[in-house]
């Protein structure tokens, strides 16, 4: 286990009765890297936050944080993790200054200045009342409660699902500038690709309760190309590399490949891909996606 | 943390408060009119058995002044329940509308979180409870003077069982709002559930704590001055032997008397050794009563809270 991981799992499971909302994951996340975690819904994302944070206990497998079990060493570890919930839960009834103040008196290394610095940034005025902030205001002070505790690790579910496109770019440019004044870890869940690629430079794929692909997203930009040639059997590049998407017209095979090393069959045209249509492939619900995910699953490095 | 508890519990513990001092508005101008009354009619002279004629007279006119104010009263034994259910009600919205994850996720523990929570809780229902005792006790002097403190309605609001009502309707609804984690549903199965305990005990149970005395004396004759301030559960009529005699209507000694005069029955009745009998509490089990029912609400009401501490320790995410 490499000592610069923010996050490790280890054959990470939960499971509620028969149903698995998180099943045999493992990956690293790096320190100092900012993570996708994307997926669409009940895909895990939730269950692996909440895991790592402790509010879930694993029921198979194991995860660090920091080096730090969650589930056991909560007292050692919550202080140096911030973590903004799905819905970005707040108290309606408090004010902003009561939510400050809450943030005060729960945690140790909280930095009071920063905290009204941000507010005043945002231009909210300390009496208002949290039921009275509009959404987009409500994930703002959702997220200068996490980030006034001074975390090594942030961890946001979903932050921007329930804003409007301004306030999500407005939040993800709030994350950004906390990025680059602390260096801080964060992973951050979303099932919308959009704007991610700008934030981000870490990406977990999970569909179905499982990790479907993990890396730097260099690295996968890298990896993965579209193929196009003349109407064939995919078999022989599937034999080297992984057929994540095919399709076909009468004349033409169109497939987007996770290369392993060049692609040197010349029948093949090769062309660039983003990272949209990379997540869309691996999420598509065509069947070449299914029949190789577990092949997939294994070759991709945790 | 204790301050981030109390700023949750404020609005309800506020409301709590504002609900006693409607109560002191009420209840203090009719305390002191009805102490006064009972004072200036001289009313603590006809206490006893033997009373003299002014003094029925004078008893009369008291009761027929303030008995309906006194069954009024007697409904505020409903309140222990509203306090109870009202001061659950910011554990059971936490879990409601989530925000436990976002005290969880601070940096505390979520076993701290709980603690605090719920003792902060216990603390506001126990000052509410000692409030609405203190005031209800006060209130009721003159009559507690007059007819004791075993009667149900007195019983149910003195001394220290409204403790533990208050605390097991608290329990009740922090249980059922950690499993069912909805306000309102948890809110309305607790009170209903604080109610049909209270009527349960209230009827069937608090007269089986302690195995009654009973006590007989002739037909006609004064009841005895120990029953003053009992608790009568029962009388009957029973012959020479204590068996209870078949109902005087129909029967006496074997003769069929009914319709013939009241005073040839009671003759009857006497001739033949029949007596009356009481079951009952006596006055002095008021303390030993009250411990033992304290202790079964505020018990049950301990098992629930741990219960919900528990649930919500492991269960709750």
């Amino acid at each position: 286990m490499s000592a610069s991981a923010a996050l490790l799992a280890d054959g990470l499971g939960k499971r509620y009765g028969s149903n698995w909302a998180l099943r045999e994951c493992t990956l690293e996340i790096p320190a100092g890297s900012v993570t996708a975690l994307v997926g669409p819904n009940g895909a895990g994302k939730t269950t692996l936050l909440q895991l790592a944070i402790g509010l879930l206990r694993p029921s198979t497998g194991a995860i660090e944080v920091l080096g730090r079990t969650p589930q056991h060493d909560a007292a050692a570890l919550l202080p140096h993790v911030g973590f903004v919930a799905q819905e970005h839960p707040l108290y309606h009834g408090f004010t902003i200054a009561d939510t400050l103040r809450f943030g005060a008196k729960l945690n140790p290394r909280w930095d009071q200045d920063a905290a009204v610095r941000r507010i005043e940034q945002l231009g909210l005025p300390l009496r208002k009342k949290i039921g009275k902030l509009s959404g987009g205001q409500q994930a703002q002070v959702a997220l200068t409660l996490a980030l006034s505790k001074q975390p090594q690790v942030l961890l946001l579910d979903e932050p921007v699902a329930s804003l409007d496109p301004l306030a999500r770019r407005e939040f993800l440019q709030s994350v950004m500038e906390a990025v680059s004044e602390t260096g801080m870890t964060v992973v951050l869940s979303s099932h919308i690709v959009a704007d991610l690629e700008r934030v981000c430079d870490h990406l977990v794929i999970l569909s179905h309760a499982r990790t479907i692909l993990a890396g730097s997203i260099d690295d996968i930009l890298a990896s993965h190309r579209v193929l196009t040639g003349p109407r064939t059997d995919p078999a022989t590049v599937a034999r080297v590399h992984n057929v994540v998407r095919e399709s076909h017209t009468e004349r033409q095979t169109t497939l987007l490949v996770r290369a392993n090393g060049h692609v040197y069959d010349s029948t093949w045209q090769l062309h660039e891909v983003d990272l949209e249509e990379i997540v869309l492939a691996y999420l598509g619900l065509d069947r070449t996606v299914r029949t190789s995910r577990e092949r997939l699953h294994e070759a991709v490095p945790a | 943390m204790t301050w981030v508890a109390w700023r949750r519990q404020r609005t309800e513990t506020l409301i709590a408060a504002g609900i006693v001092a409607v109560l002191v508005l009420a209840l203090v101008p009719t305390g002191v009119e009805m102490a006064s009354a009972y004072h200036h009619d001289g009313l603590s002279g006809c206490l006893g058995v033997n009373t003299s004629l002014s003094c029925s007279t004078e008893l009369q006119s008291f009761t027929s002044r303030f008995d309906h104010l006194n069954s009024f009263v007697s409904w505020l034994t409903l309140i222990p329940g509203l306090f109870g259910v009202l001061l659950a009600a910011p554990f059971v919205l936490e879990l409601e509308n989530g925000t436990h994850r976002l005290a969880w996720t601070q940096s505390i523990t979520r076993g701290r979180w709980i603690a605090h929570k719920l003792a902060v809780a216990v603390g506001a229902a126990i000052v509410a409870s000692l409030v609405l005792t203190l005031l209800v006790t006060w209130w009721r002097t003159p009559y507690v003077h007059l007819q004791g403190r075993m009667t149900t309605s007195t019983y149910d609001s003195e001394g220290i069982v409204v403790f533990g009502y208050t605390l097991f309707a608290l329990g009740l609804v922090a249980a059922v709002g950690a499993v069912w984690r909805r306000a309102v549903p948890a809110l309305v199965t607790g009170f209903v559930g604080y109610f049909a305990a209270r009527i349960f005990v209230d009827t069937w149970l608090r007269q089986r704590l302690l195995t009654p005395l009973r006590i007989s004396w002739p037909f006609g004759s004064g009841e005895p001055a120990v029953l003053q301030h009992a608790w009568g559960i029962s009388q009957q009529l029973v012959d020479a032997s204590g068996k209870p005699a078949p109902p005087p209507i129909l029967t006496c000694g074997g003769h069929v008397i009914a319709g013939s005069g009241k005073q040839a029955l009671g003759k009857c009745l006497t001739a033949h050794g029949v007596r009356l009998q009481a079951i009952y509490e006596p006055a002095s089990r008021f303390w030993p009563l009250q411990g033992i029912e304290t202790g079964l609400f505020a018990g049950t009401a301990l098992v629930l809270l741990l219960f919900a501490a528990w649930w919500t320790h492991e269960r709750a995410a």
